[in-house]
């Protein structure tokens, strides 16, 4: 009726049948385990084999991943693809949807069983990195095990945390501004164009409200991505070192630009600009027709699409466009204390420069990393909304400057609070001069 | 800990458990019933030690250091009562967290009860087909918190959600309820009133165990229906309302998934939402943060303790059972 | 308020009298109406099309699209019959493992007298009160020193809490229901030489099922939509459970099968609805009708 019932436990019950007064024993022996299991998995947890086993030994790697079912069958195929090369490693495949995906990682990381591989974005790497979570990747790039030779420079240095390779890109993306095509047409408005000022932005945004009657621009700035555009063609930046890149003054101006903008009615009101603020894409205004441009990544393009009749258009975020840069989407880590570190290094080299992996895989994590291969899938693309985003892409990347050094610990914090301040702006609860006072405030004590 | 001082509800009464060993031969019932005791408790027993405790007490544990999740156990840093200090005297948010849960409890869990009562009473006796209603009112507690309900409940109270083209029939321009942060938590209010499923099931249960005679005696002496309503149902059911009261507390101070699934997990807009355990929840795995996370459910504990044990207290005057003689 | 074991036994010959049916009827089905409205939206949106459920808020859809059932079914590797399967497992596991074993616990609370009683029953309830976000890591490490975690049945660490009461909510549930049980009855069976076992038997047992009912109603329900416990603990697709599954249709930053992922929910209701409406029954039967042997 019990199944399993705990061995370990048993030891203390037991005991507790033949005294009278089971009680301190009992409290002992449950010290014992609580004292007992961290120091278990402390060991666990440091895996201290050299993880070189032989070539052809047999390996199961584990490997973790988010994403929709679409991702899971490309990645599915394209590990096959790697095993029959190499028959004697195996892959223990999980994936889910990315709500709870760091929850889930977290607890196995605690819980001493992460995967071997797993994916990880800009948010977590360096969390993660500054644990001593990832393994350092740098020996197996200098020793030519993991190429990234036909890399864009930029886009593997946005994996360096500290000096440390902590991850791969498996992709490169960047920050790209959708717009209604149709709306635009019909009402005879020119579309926006790259380059484009942000006051020339929020003029062309007003126009579009005062014509069509639709808000001409979602309002960016809780967006993190937008401020840092933004930060980055003032000649500051999101971080510097382990310290803010920016000043309460900064993050005034730029609410007080957005205060503008709504004033102008460039964009919606403050209850739908909470809506748009979340990341989610069916919530995203250009597809709700909420407001005729949102802020997202490029990529983001063929998933927009489904969730909308009307045609879309998307370009650079407005100011100079070398303030963008190669982003990796997302990355390929590989756990510290994995014993199967060389090979799964070996899959993360696979999955990034074979030619037929990486067609397997096309843009579903961004468009690939190595820019060979880039030319060869993006010739094969087939999607028209996935060829846009490719060509917006292609067009910035001979613009793109360095890349930024990559989120810092404490990043999530630092998102939520510019939500929370930009909003408190937004629905008038505060000044701009305000909001940007507890905002930087808040961040402070995020990145302590 | 505070909930030890907790009175055993099962120990009062004159006619209760206590004076039994007196009229019938102390040393045998004590010795029998003793040992039947545990027997009866050893799963319990046995889950407590092996599955519950530990957890807790590795909670109380990480409490006093800096854990962070990725961090292995071995390598942790104790570092006292910073994690409470901090609580208490440096981070406003988690007083704002304080003052929206308390807010939502003192209101979502009263009328939760009294929507649940009074549906129970409606769906009480046998007829055809209250089996179907009672499922129906039923259903919306079934939702739990997926992902279709943030999406249902997010446009039923929007800007241009059913809720104000109801108001709308009346002459009355809405607001973007869920959207708005002066009226975001009522929502999650409503939302929470609206699933009253779970203790409605448990005051039908309880209705089913008043004996039908009481009522049929009542009648005899004349009593009304509301007399009957006062005087036979609830002191009879006053050990199922004092259950739900109690739990129903403990999860409106919880109240973790509606507020986790209508903000998208964020406690916005503007953290008009965050309730005590989103924000836990938030600090905890999100920002890695979880020595600061046990310590707020520690002290969660602790209050929560505080409130049980003055509904323990109380129950007493007004809490009827059967099992004791109190004539 | 005296009872006899052989009054409470007794069928009763009629109920109390029958107010206005009609009245009663009208105002259940007005609040059914607005309580059921989203649950009809619902319905409504499971059968539009991906681009109308982000644009149009309306009931019911401009171009009915069932076929968000069937690409929703199929949408994986594997069916997700293959998910409802594992849910009605684990769940129906559940209500056995709770039910038996919050019984007996509740059993000894509420009639027994033994050494630390209060103390444990005080235990009890205070494990109700840690927000379960702090022990979910704590328990998967303790999981995994036990070896529960990454067995051949995946499914472990989700059950053998269930058989070893450690939900207290259940225990508490029917420590209140069986104080409601006259304790002549007990008295009654003493008498006879009936012992903690026998009274257990055949007084508390039989007159538990209202309680019973209630805990199987809950532990169903609730194993079926626990989200958290079963993401953490459950790692391949094919052992994946409902709600698991549901969460896969949408991966915000990127694919979103909102159609299908509403209809499958949609599907999700039906087993826990009807798993309700066939327990529900049995309340309708309490202590007015159940037979004692005293």
């Amino acid at each position: 009726m019990h199944p399993a019932t705990p061995p370990t436990v048993d030891a203390p019950v037991g005991r507790s049948d033949r005294t009278r007064l089971p009680r301190r024993r009992l409290l002992r022996g449950l010290l014992a385990m609580t004292v007992a299991a961290p120091l278990l998995l402390g060991a666990a947890a440091c895996g201290d084999d050299d993880g070189a086993a032989g070539p052809n030994a047999p390996v199961k790697l584990s490997i973790f991943w988010w994403g929709g079912d679409a991702r899971a069958k490309l990645t599915e195929d394209a590990l096959a693809l790697y095993t029959q090369k190499h028959p004697n490693v195996t892959f223990e495949k999980t994936w889910q949807a990315n709500q709870g995906y760091f929850d889930k990682l977290a607890t196995l990381t605690a819980g001493g069983n992460p995967p071997d591989l797993f994916q990880i974005d800009d948010n977590y790497l360096a969390e993660y990195a500054a644990r001593n979570t990832t393994l350092d990747l740098t020996s197996y790039q200098k020793s030519g095990k993991l190429d990234t030779f036909k890399f864009p420079e930029s886009l593997w240095q946005y994996g360096v945390v500290d000096g440390k390779l902590a991850g791969l890109a498996a992709g490169e993306n960047t920050q790209g501004l959708v717009y209604n095509k149709t709306l635009l047409t019909k009402n005879n408005l020119p579309e926006p164009t790259t380059g484009m000022t942000w006051e020339q932005h929020i003029a062309w945004a007003e126009e579009v409200s005062k014509k069509t009657g639709v808000p001409g621009t979602q309002d960016p700035s809780a967006d993190y991505k937008a401020l840092w555009v933004w930060l980055r063609q003032q000649g500051k930046d999101l971080y510097k070192g382990s310290e803010l890149g920016f000043t309460a003054e900064d993050v005034t101006t730029w609410f007080e630009l957005w205060k503008g903008a709504r004033d102008r009615r460039a964009t919606p009101t403050a209850d739908v600009i909470h809506e748009g603020n979340s990341s989610d894409v069916t919530k995203q205004l250009v597809v709700t027709g909420k407001s005729a441009t949102s802020w997202v990544w490029a990529n983001q393009m063929p998933d927009l699409k489904k969730n909308t009749k009307d045609e879309l258009g998307v370009i650079a975020y407005p100011g100079d466009p070398s303030a963008q840069w190669a982003r990796a989407s997302m990355y390929w880590s590989v756990f510290k204390g994995s014993k199967n570190r060389d090979v799964a290094v070996d899959v993360i080299n696979f999955l990034n420069n074979d030619l037929a992996a990486v067609k397997l895989l096309g843009t579903d994590r961004g468009l690939p990393s190595n820019l060979d291969l880039r030319r060869v899938v993006s010739d094969d693309t087939t999607d028209p909304a996935m060829k846009q985003s490719i060509a917006v892409e292609a067009e910035l990347t001979q613009k793109f400057g360095p890349s930024p050094q990559v989120p810092i610990k404490g990043h999530s914090k630092v998102k939520s609070e510019l939500i929370k301040s930009a909003e408190n702006a937004q629905y008038g609860r505060a000044t701009p001069a305000e909001a940007a006072t507890q905002f930087v405030e808040a961040c402070k004590s995020a990145i302590a | 800990m505070a909930l030890t001082t907790a009175p055993d509800p099962t120990r009062r009464g004159p006619g209760s458990v206590r004076a039994h060993p007196k009229r019938r031969g102390p040393g045998r019932i004590r010795h029998t019933e003793g040992l039947a005791g545990y027997v009866f408790l050893s799963p319990w027993l046995i889950g407590l030690m092996g599955v519950t405790a530990i957890p807790m007490l590795l909670s109380l544990y990480l409490s006093f250091t800096d854990y962070d999740v990725l961090t292995p156990f071995s390598e942790v840093r104790w570092v006292g009562l910073a994690n409470y200090e901090r609580m208490f005297t440096a981070d406003p948010s988690y007083w704002h967290a304080v003052r929206v849960t308390v807010t939502f409890a003192l209101v979502a869990v009263p009328l939760k009860l009294v929507a649940a009562l009074g549906v129970a009473l409606l769906l009480n006796r046998a007829w055809r087909g209250v089996g179907l209603f009672r499922g129906l009112f039923y259903l919306p507690s079934l939702l739990g918190g997926s992902v279709a309900l943030a999406i249902v409940w997010v446009n039923m109270f929007n800007r241009d959600g059913a809720f104000n083209s109801l108001l709308s029939l009346f002459g009355i321009t809405g607001k973007p309820w869920v959207n708005d942060p002066d009226w975001a938590l009522e929502t999650l209010m409503v939302l929470a009133i609206w699933q009253f499923g779970a203790p409605m099931v448990i005051f039908l249960a309880g209705l089913k165990q008043v004996p039908t005679e009481l009522y049929e005696a009542a009648a005899v002496d004349g009593a009304g229906r509301f007399r009957q309503f006062r005087n036979v149902t609830l002191p009879m059911l006053s050990p199922v309302i004092f259950f739900n009261l109690v739990l129903e507390t403990i999860n409106g101070f919880q109240g973790f998934t509606a507020a986790f699934v209508l903000s998208n997990g964020t406690g916005g807009p503007v953290d008009s939402t965050l309730m005590y355990t989103l924000n836990l929840y938030i600090t905890g795995f999100t920002e890695l943060d979880m020595g600061y996370a046990s310590a707020m459910a520690w002290v969660f504990l602790l209050a929560i303790a505080v409130i049980t044990a003055i509904f323990f207290s109380t129950g007493r005057f007004w809490v009827h059972y059967s099992d004791e003689e109190d004539r | 308020m005296t009872l006899t074991p052989t009054a409470v036994a007794l069928p009763s010959p009629r109920r109390r009298p029958g107010g206005r049916p009609l009245l009663r009827l009208l105002i259940l089905v007005a609040i059914v109406a607005v309580v059921l409205y989203p649950l009809i939206w619902m319905v409504g949106t499971s059968v539009k099309s991906q681009e109308e459920i982000v644009n149009n808020l309306g009931l019911l859809p401009e171009r009915f699209t069932p076929g968000n059932y069937t690409a929703g079914w199929s949408n994986f590797d594997v069916s997700f019959g293959r998910f409802f399967l594992n849910s009605a497992m684990v769940s129906l596991l559940t209500v056995v493992g709770n039910g038996l074993s919050c019984l007996l616990a509740a059993y000894a609370f509420a009639r027994l007298r033994f050494r630390l009683r209060g103390v444990w029953f005080a235990v009890m309830i205070g494990t109700l009160l840690l927000p379960q976000h702090v022990l979910i890591v704590p328990q998967y490490i303790l999981f995994r020193t036990l070896g529960l975690v990454g067995g051949e049945w995946p499914y472990l660490p989700l059950l053998v809490p269930q058989f070893l009461a450690t939900e207290a909510f259940f225990v508490f549930l029917m420590v209140q229901f069986m104080r409601g049980i006259p304790r002549e009855l007990d008295e009654a069976a003493r008498i006879d030489g009936a012992g903690p076992y026998g009274i257990f038997r055949h007084i508390i047992l039989p007159l538990s099922r209202p309680a019973l009912v209630t805990t199987a109603i809950f532990s169903f329900i609730w194993t079926w939509n626990d989200f958290f416990r079963q993401l953490v603990f459950l790692s391949q697709l094919q052992d994946y459970t409902v709600p698991v599954a549901l969460t896969l249709f949408i991966d915000s930053t990127s694919q979103s099968a909102v159609g299908p992922m509403f209809a499958m929910s949609v599907l999700s209701l039906l087993p826990v609805f009807l798993f309700f409406v066939a327990f529900q029954r049995m309340l309708v039967e309490g202590i007015n009708t159940s037979g004692i042997k005293g």
